[in-house]
């Protein structure tokens, strides 16, 4: 009966005594783009670390298509079709840019280690199929100029579309994206919300998004969640988030008697 | 100076520095090496002088392809023990990791000394020779090592060598792009313990004696200081550190006992001098266009 293609039911987690998550539940439809705000220490990066296997939930569950995916580890989610970024830039720093995109494309398509170490024409042809994913999502991320450089030499702008490229690399269904406005100027800004848009379009995206700067959500998302203290508050379109009352009093304060 | 004999255990350095590094490679410290190199010895030696089917002769000989057998099993055992260990230390990092492969090299040795069919201190000595003189060594040690450069070189073109280096960059962040950690962590181990054994095997037949102090973890340390002196950031640095630093005891013998104190003082000013190794990504990449043009680099295209 489940439509969702992710669905998160009663997800809680605990840090010892702290509650980071509290029976957390919504569910993201396939092809939406749905935002996901809050203060500082919401808990929406736990969150994002509980969905794409990073940490193991305390309880409740993930479910994939309707089927529970709890508690999998972080690669046999990726292989599900589910990939994210990282708040903090976890790039392969000592890596190039081409490589970072190749390790996340190793499985497009998979060859095994036998044919690498004899060099056959299936590791060759394997190879150059991922060369070629590699640098159609440089171009079309504007990175192929940087493609031979490290990524740690890269600038941070570039780092951050390096960051969605790689994820894209996997072939995910289900795109979690980590703040990637954060630290951008309103320009830049403006360029990522197409970016993004565009990517979805592209590839058939579902698209989960963290953001603070809630301009660029209600122009982006269809549907969106917000999460105050680790209890979600309030879920609905970007419309119908804006006038709840208690997403008010979670951003502004309570005003006693207001 | 540089006999045959050294050339053979410079070589066998080489090896073991490799097999330190292969762990390395995914980033993790693992000191294991010489249990590994203990066990294809042991096996090589036990093998050789008291399974008659292998065929060693009453004057010390010993056939080529028996030999070659004894390459291959030390090698697969060193493998098997260390799909069975690595499961469970791989759990650990760091220096928890180079704790937990410590205690693996001292239950090896304790075994080895111990065990009523492996002589015991004494070990097991008058090992079978494939080869009348130590010249004739330096030919499989060549071989091993070549065969060993060439798949680290491989690697560097495939997915599972891309994952390593991925894994020692950022293990969370390579998991979440799909990467099975633990199977690639394992896969290096197991690596690193199959060329030990190997070199072991070899090494055995070369000493012609074989005792538990083959592997202690003095050694451990030693080819360490192989992978840090020579760098990790390429197969290339942990051979030259091994050819390097075991010739260098035995070149400045004619200093006496000082010699012992200028090889500390190597193995510790080696990394203050040398922070990356002797083999850096700068050195990497002059090696790599000399290697396109072929030879002779005209002086003024040097920066």
């Amino acid at each position: 009966m489940s439509t969702y293609l992710l669905e998160v039911r009663d997800l809680t987690c605990r840090f010892g005594g702290l509650v980071a998550l509290d029976r957390v539940s919504f569910g993201v439809q396939s092809g939406e783009i749905f935002g996901l705000i809050g203060p500082n220490g919401a808990g929406k990066t736990t969150l994002f670390n509980l969905i794409s296997g990073v940490t193991p939930p305390t309880s409740g569950a993930v479910l994939w298509r309707g089927g529970a995916v709890t508690g999998l580890a972080s690669h046999r989610l990726n292989r599900l079709g589910l990939a994210r970024t990282f708040q903090n830039l976890r790039l392969f720093d000592g890596l190039s840019v081409l490589d970072n995109l190749l390790v996340a494309l190793q499985r497009r398509p998979r060859s095994t280690s036998l044919a690498g170490v004899l060099a056959s024409s299936s590791h060759r042809q394997a190879e150059q199929q991922r060369q070629a994913l590699a640098w159609q999502l440089l171009n079309e991320l504007g990175l192929s100029a940087l493609a031979e450089r490290e990524a740690g030499t890269l600038a941070y702008g570039d780092r951050r579309r390096l960051e969605m490229a790689r994820a894209l690399a996997t072939g995910p269904e289900l795109l979690l994206l980590d703040e990637p406005a954060a630290g951008l100027n309103p320009s830049e800004k403006d360029a990522l919300c197409d970016l993004i848009a565009g990517l979805r379009q592209r590839h058939n995206l579902t698209v989960m998004i963290i953001e603070h700067h809630v301009p660029l959500l209600m122009r982006l998302c269809d549907r969106m969640a917000v999460l105050d203290f680790g209890v979600r508050i309030a879920e609905g379109t970007p419309e119908q988030v804006q006038r709840d009352p208690r997403v008010i009093e979670a951003y502004l304060g309570g005003g006693g008697a207001a | 100076m540089i006999d045959n004999g050294l050339l053979v255990q410079m070589l066998l350095g080489a090896l073991l520095g490799v097999s330190v590094y292969l762990p390395l490679a995914t980033g993790q410290l693992s000191l294991a090496t010489p249990a590994f190199y203990a066990v294809g010895g042991t096996l090589a030696a036990l093998l050789s002088t008291s399974w008659p089917a292998l065929g060693a002769r009453a004057d010390g000989s010993f056939p080529l392809p028996s030999f070659v057998l004894e390459l291959a099993l030390g090698g697969l055992l060193a493998g098997v023990l260390a799909l069975l260990v690595g499961r469970l230390v791989l759990r650990l990092q760091g220096i928890y990791l180079a704790i937990a492969t410590i205690a693996l090299v001292e239950i090896v040795r304790v075994s080895i000394l111990n065990l009523p069919f492996t002589g015991g201190a004494v070990g097991i000595f008058g090992i079978p020779q494939p080869f009348p003189t130590a010249a004739g060594y330096l030919l499989p040690a060549l071989a091993l090592l070549a065969l060993t450069g060439w798949l680290c070189q491989r690697l560097e073109v495939m997915p599972l060598g891309r994952a390593m280096a991925a894994i020692r960059d950022d293990e969370l962040a390579a998991g979440c792009m799909g990467i099975d950690t633990t199977r690639v962590k394992l896969t290096a181990f197991v690596l690193s313990a199959v060329l030990a054994g190997s070199t072991g095997a070899l090494a055995a037949h070369f000493l012609n004696t074989w005792n538990a102090r083959q592997g202690s973890f003095d050694t451990s340390v030693t080819m360490l200081a192989f992978v840090i002196l020579g760098g990790s950031r390429s197969w290339l640095g942990p051979v030259v550190g091994g050819l390097l630093l075991t010739a260098l005891p035995e070149l400045l013998r004619p200093v006496g006992d000082v010699r012992l104190v200028l090889f500390g003082l190597v193995i510790l000013l080696g990394p203050v001098l040398f922070p990356q190794g002797l083999i850096t990504p700068g050195v990497l990449e002059r090696l790599g266009r000399l290697g396109r043009l072929g030879e002779r680099l005209p002086r003024e295209s040097e920066p």
